[in-house]
């Protein structure tokens, strides 16, 4: 199996497909990055040549940030939110969402598994549906 | 949704000239605004504001992080004590 940008081991799926499976690249720039390497993008990865994947591998190195280079940058764009205590700092230290989504229902993603609260008006239907 | 770029950020007029005034005048006081919705420029760094929040100031020094933020984010409007608890 190739590998590109470090530990990214992507299977015997078409090359656009398997691009996505590094963190940083989705189908749009998984299939810019087969056009500026010149490889056809529905070829599968398991069928590549050295020679292209390293230029596959050399594409995504100059061109784009991806996997521990991004989640890096993610993360401290994040701890600035945080660190200025500005609104959406606070809902990430909370952990509530942050882009003014409703939190009386939903917002489950942020907000891990419900936590029911007896005599809450609505908690004998939840749990009878 | 933001803001159209060709409009530029949205800055309170008197509010800026204030903050230059004390910026040339070396004054440190905090400035009172009720403009939440003022845009943090460069210029504001340094500067101490006490942000209206509905119903007090919250006080406020500008930092550079701060840029590009409005200066509501940083006076809550709401206040959450939690949910229940300590009834024995």
């Amino acid at each position: 199996m190739p590998r590109v940008a470090g530990v990214d081991i992507p299977n015997d799926k078409q090359l656009r497909i398997a691009l996505t499976y590094i963190y940083g690249v989705g189908p749009h720039t998984a299939i810019q990055v087969c056009k500026e390497a010149g490889i056809d993008p529905l070829v599968r990865a398991k069928n590549l040549t050295e020679d292209e994947i390293s230029r596959v591998a050399s594409v995504i190195d100059r061109n784009y940030q991806v996997e521990g280079q991004l989640r890096r940058i993610v993360n401290a764009n994040i701890a600035r939110l945080r660190d200025i205590r500005c609104y959406r700092g606070m809902r990430h230290r909370r952990g509530l969402p942050v882009r003014g989504q409703r939190t009386r229902t939903n917002a489950r993603t942020r907000k891990g598994p419900r936590k029911t609260v007896a005599g809450k008006k609505g908690v004998k239907e939840l749990h009878r549906g | 949704m933001t803001r159209s770029a060709k409009k530029g950020p949205y800055v309170d007029e008197k509010l800026f000239r204030k903050v230059v005034l004390a910026k040339e005048r070396n004054v440190n006081q905090p400035i009172r605004t009720w403009s939440r919705r003022c845009t943090i420029v460069p210029e504001f760094v340094g500067q101490k504001f006490e942000v209206h929040n509905g119903k007090q100031f919250v006080g406020l020094l500008v930092t550079e992080d701060m840029v590009g933020h409005k200066l509501g984010e940083f006076s809550p409007t709401r206040t959450f004590k939690g949910h229940g608890g300590s009834r024995k």
